[in-house]
């Protein structure tokens, strides 16, 4: 049973009492969304963080290159000054941190570890430096934002969202017959108007029905179309940082047929798209089994999947109802099947069931500290560091599909060796007086599992604390869940 | 461009024929032979980094981002400028190109592309081994595999005991808590966790990222370098699996400085640590590539590119019979093109790699096409590709 408490959560801290009815406080915690944990002083809107992100990118890709064309020692001066200006180093830190402290800190873990499932399932990958800015508070306005909404809200949200418009393309998605497309300059520049196809194909293959749904490339194109015009208004100066909105000048004339459903020209064809994306059978049917995937195991079976599915129908896609819905089946298979963790639900495990949340995330009036225009000292960028290390770094997916769910995608020598190495590093961020706390392990081991006899007997072969901490968190038991 | 498809089709014929003659089972030679393949992930504009010579049409589908002051290989194709290390290897008869090709994949989804390029399969999501893999298991080469990233890839799953390289900072646990775990692996029947445990022992600190190297020792680069050394030992890896993203240019593509430059690069600095790093074995190397589509002739609005098909095969190694472009081109009018739109694929991708196992695992061609590429119609190439 206390299987559980990892398995929809981050396991209990070491003096913590388990909940009686462990069902009943899962599901609890996903009916709303409370305010962050985090109380530092920079919580920043998307909005705020885009003009930290014109600044690095107006002056990084045009003034200072001009500046210092003949001078790259100047060049490279400026451009870690410019950083330090933006903040750039600082900022996915910090997120990390607001991220974190919701998993380690917050009376909602469970809200938590679906909030991740969410970031990953709408993902925003590495490219035109959007981790170092945009994606953290993206993750918390347009996603944590909306878990207790439907999905259909969630994904026009999500959809429409700045960071996600610039990450596929479709600021260059533009119709050929539109006004624009028509003009006299695309001709003298030699640009003309088109499709862009990446972020219409995304939006059906990722984020709603999935290629089971059986579209063609000429569904993929009308969708396209259906978005032209969707893109942040673009001034030379700006490069591109302004709200999105709807250019009816960019939008391509005519009605576009999608799974055979016709939509007329204009602003309101993406979000009744997006409705009968929502609403098609195989949008449910796809995330009821990512879900199962995600805290249940590789291969979910129609049982566990059908009951996810009713409570979507039933509530028609109201986000609490299916979150509900996919934790009761969680706990129904609780002793059956035990899923490895992904790096960073296994690392935030490690520390919460260590008791070392004063440490990790980063506290507050350490993160405070920063000022813009001054140098992000190594402590504090510890955990983009990390992140990145153990290879599951949310901010920072090399494609638009994200992480795999997969368990055969964690286990690799190399990743065997960053468990090894950062429970090591678990140990470290205690305070010397748990370091030698005799009976930490112990209370570890009796708060988390059910068969602590056996454990300890394992654990107690290790020579010192530190290496009980390793043995314990890369024994099978801890690292599945 | 001067050769038609007529012509190619004549000149195949013959070896068609002859390819019947071809001995049952091959010699096995006492040579270790190695193979690395390097994964472009995004879809690699083969026409980037192949261009044709003298198709105005071509030109003008791309005025913004065509590659200026290109290497001519032959008199129909040339080669993208900055591929320094892969002209070398032009140059001394061990690098080839194959070109109009691509896996038996036409969606146009990378993800979907990705999964097939590395299964080797014809259905997306439904294989869970890798055709690299599985030919390893067929040539009982077990614990010879080596990955230059953090997750194993599924190019190379299907054979147990793979190792992967992707250093990070620090000190190893000492033995006697490996060796703990191990046995509590063992009591669980953890395999893949055993197997794992059984690498990390016999990892060395200095194979971990210390002082003032830190992330450099992680670049493509100096991986390649590394690799080099494990695949150059009588006894280390017989094949070693790289990646290098960020080919997917929808936007700023760009020309010689562009983004999809930048990515070539990267491939073509591997393949030039390789061959200076192989020392001796780079002659009983083959180097290939593997992508998922190949992009749209046309460049778009953003000066990129969309998601296409046909592309090109980069391979490089002792073990290539000749320099050469290899291709059935099947020409850039609007008809000849895949949809009107992609460079069509004359060439099934896989016929390269089969025939390239084959070379290097001393395997009957006939049993990779029936046991590591269930069975499909594949064309032996590797009289016309390697060395016998």
């Amino acid at each position: 049973m206390k299987n559980f408490f990892r398995k929809v959560a981050f396991g209990l801290k070491p003096e913590e009492k388990a909940p009686s009815d462990p069902l009943t406080w899962a599901q609890k915690q996903v009916e709303t969304v409370p305010e962050l944990n985090w109380k530092g002083k920079y919580i920043l809107s998307e909005k705020e963080m885009r003009k930290h992100w014109i600044k690095q990118r107006v002056e990084e890709n045009t003034t200072l290159r001009k500046k210092f064309k003949n001078d790259p020692q100047g060049l490279r001066r400026a451009e870690k000054q410019l950083r330090n200006d933006t903040g750039a180093k600082f900022w996915p830190n910090n997120e990390i941190c607001i991220r974190h402290a919701e998993a380690v800190r917050s009376n909602t873990p469970v809200l938590a570890k679906l909030w991740y499932f969410w970031t990953n399932h709408f993902t925003i990958s590495d490219t035109q430096s959007l981790p170092q800015f945009s994606t953290g508070a993206y993750h918390r306005e347009f996603i944590r934002a909306n878990m207790d909404k439907t999905f259909e809200t969630m994904a026009i949200d999500a959809t429409i969202a700045w960071p996600m418009m610039m990450h596929l393309d479709n600021k260059d998605n533009v119709g050929p017959k539109s006004i624009s497309g028509k003009e006299d300059w695309r001709k003298k520049e030699n640009e003309p108007a088109t499709i862009n196809e990446n972020h219409a194909r995304e939006l059906l293959e990722l984020h709603t029905v999935s290629p089971k749904a059986g579209y063609t490339q000429e569904d993929i194109i009308e969708l396209a179309k259906i978005m032209t015009g969707w893109r942040p208004k673009f001034t030379k100066k700006k490069d591109h940082g302004h709200d999105v909105r709807f250019e009816s000048k960019r939008h391509e004339p005519g009605k576009k047929t999608v799974f055979g459903k016709e939509y007329k020209a204009g602003k309101k064809g993406l979000k009744m798209v997006i409705k009968d994306l929502v609403n098609h059978p195989s949008c449910r049917e796809f995330i009821a089994t990512k879900l199962c995937r995600y805290l249940i195991t590789d291969k979910p079976t129609k049982e566990m999947i059908t009951p996810i599915i009713k409570a979507w129908e039933k509530s028609d896609g109201h986000l609490p109802e299916v979150h509900k819905a996919a934790i009761k089946v969680a706990f129904e298979y609780n002793d059956k099947y035990q899923k490895f963790q992904n790096p960073e639900n296994w690392w935030l495990q490690t520390i919460n069931m260590s008791g070392a949340t004063y440490a990790y995330p980063i506290p507050e009036k350490k993160m405070d500290k920063f000022e813009l225009g001054s140098l992000t000292i190594q402590e504090l960028r510890e955990p983009d560091r990390l992140l990145e290390d153990i290879g599951c770094h949310p901010y920072r997916s090399k494609q638009p599909n994200g992480y795999s769910d997969l368990s055969t995608d964690w286990l690799s020598t190399e990743l065997i060796i960053r468990r090894l190495m950062y429970a090591k590093k678990a140990f470290r961020t205690y305070k010397t007086i748990d370091q030698l706390d005799l009976k930490i392990h112990e209370k570890i081991i009796q708060t988390n599992f059910d068969n602590p006899d056996k454990i300890l007997k394992i654990v107690s072969k290790a020579k010192s604390n530190e290496e009980k901490h390793v043995i314990l968190f890369n024994l099978p038991e801890a690292l599945r869940a | 461009m001067k050769i038609s498809r007529r012509d190619f089709l004549k000149g195949s014929a013959t070896t068609l024929f002859l390819a019947g003659f071809n001995l049952p089972s091959l010699a096995l030679s006492s040579k270790k032979k190695n193979l690395v393949v390097i994964m472009l992930r995004g879809g690699m504009d083969g026409l980037c980094a192949v261009p044709v010579i003298g198709d105005k049409n071509f030109e003008k589908k791309r005025k913004k981002i065509l590659i200026e002051n290109t290497i001519k290989l032959n008199s129909d194709f040339a080669l993208h400028p900055r591929l320094i290390g892969f002209n070398k290897c032009w140059n001394d008869n061990t690098g080839s190109i194959v070109h109009a090709t691509s896996i038996p994949y036409t969606q146009r989804s990378h993800f979907e592309g990705q999964n097939l390029m590395e299964s080797g399969g014809r259905v997306a999501y439904q294989e869970k081994t890798g055709w690299v893999g599985r030919a390893m298991k067929l040539a009982k080469l077990q614990g010879d595999g080596l990955a230059l990233s953090l997750p194993m890839p599924l190019l190379l799953r299907g054979v147990p005991k793979n190792n992967n390289y992707f250093p990070t900072n620090g000190k190893l646990p000492q033995n006697d808590t490996l060796d703990l775990l191990r046995s509590v692996y063992a009591e669980s029947s953890e395999d893949e966790l055993i197997e794992m445990m059984d690498f990390i022992k016999k990892r060395k600190n200095e194979q971990m990222i210390s002082g003032s190297f830190r992330r450099g020792k992680r670049e493509n680069k100096n991986l390649a370098r590394q690799a080099a050394t494990y695949l150059r030992k009588s006894d280390g890896p017989r094949v070693a699996v790289f990646e290098v993203n960020g080919f997917d240019t929808h936007a700023a593509q760009g020309g010689i400085d562009g983004s999809h430059t930048e990515c070539l690069v990267e491939m073509d600095e591997i393949i030039n640590n390789l061959k200076d790093n192989l020392q001796e074995a780079y002659k009983d190397t083959i180097i290939l590539t593997v992508t998922e589509f190949g992009r749209t002739i046309k460049q778009n609005g953003g000066n990129g590119t969309e998601h296409g098909y046909g592309t090109a095969i980069f391979m490089a190694g002792g073990l290539l019979k000749k320099s050469q472009v290899h291709t059935d081109w099947p020409g850039l009018k609007r008809k000849e093109l895949y949809q009107g739109r992609d460079l069509n694929a004359t060439i099934d991708a896989r016929s390269v790699y089969a025939s390239a196992m084959s070379t290097v695992f001393d395997l009957d061609f006939k049993r990779i096409q029936k046991d590591v590429f269930f069975g499909d119609k594949l064309e032996n190439l590797s009289d016309k590709l390697f060395k016998a």
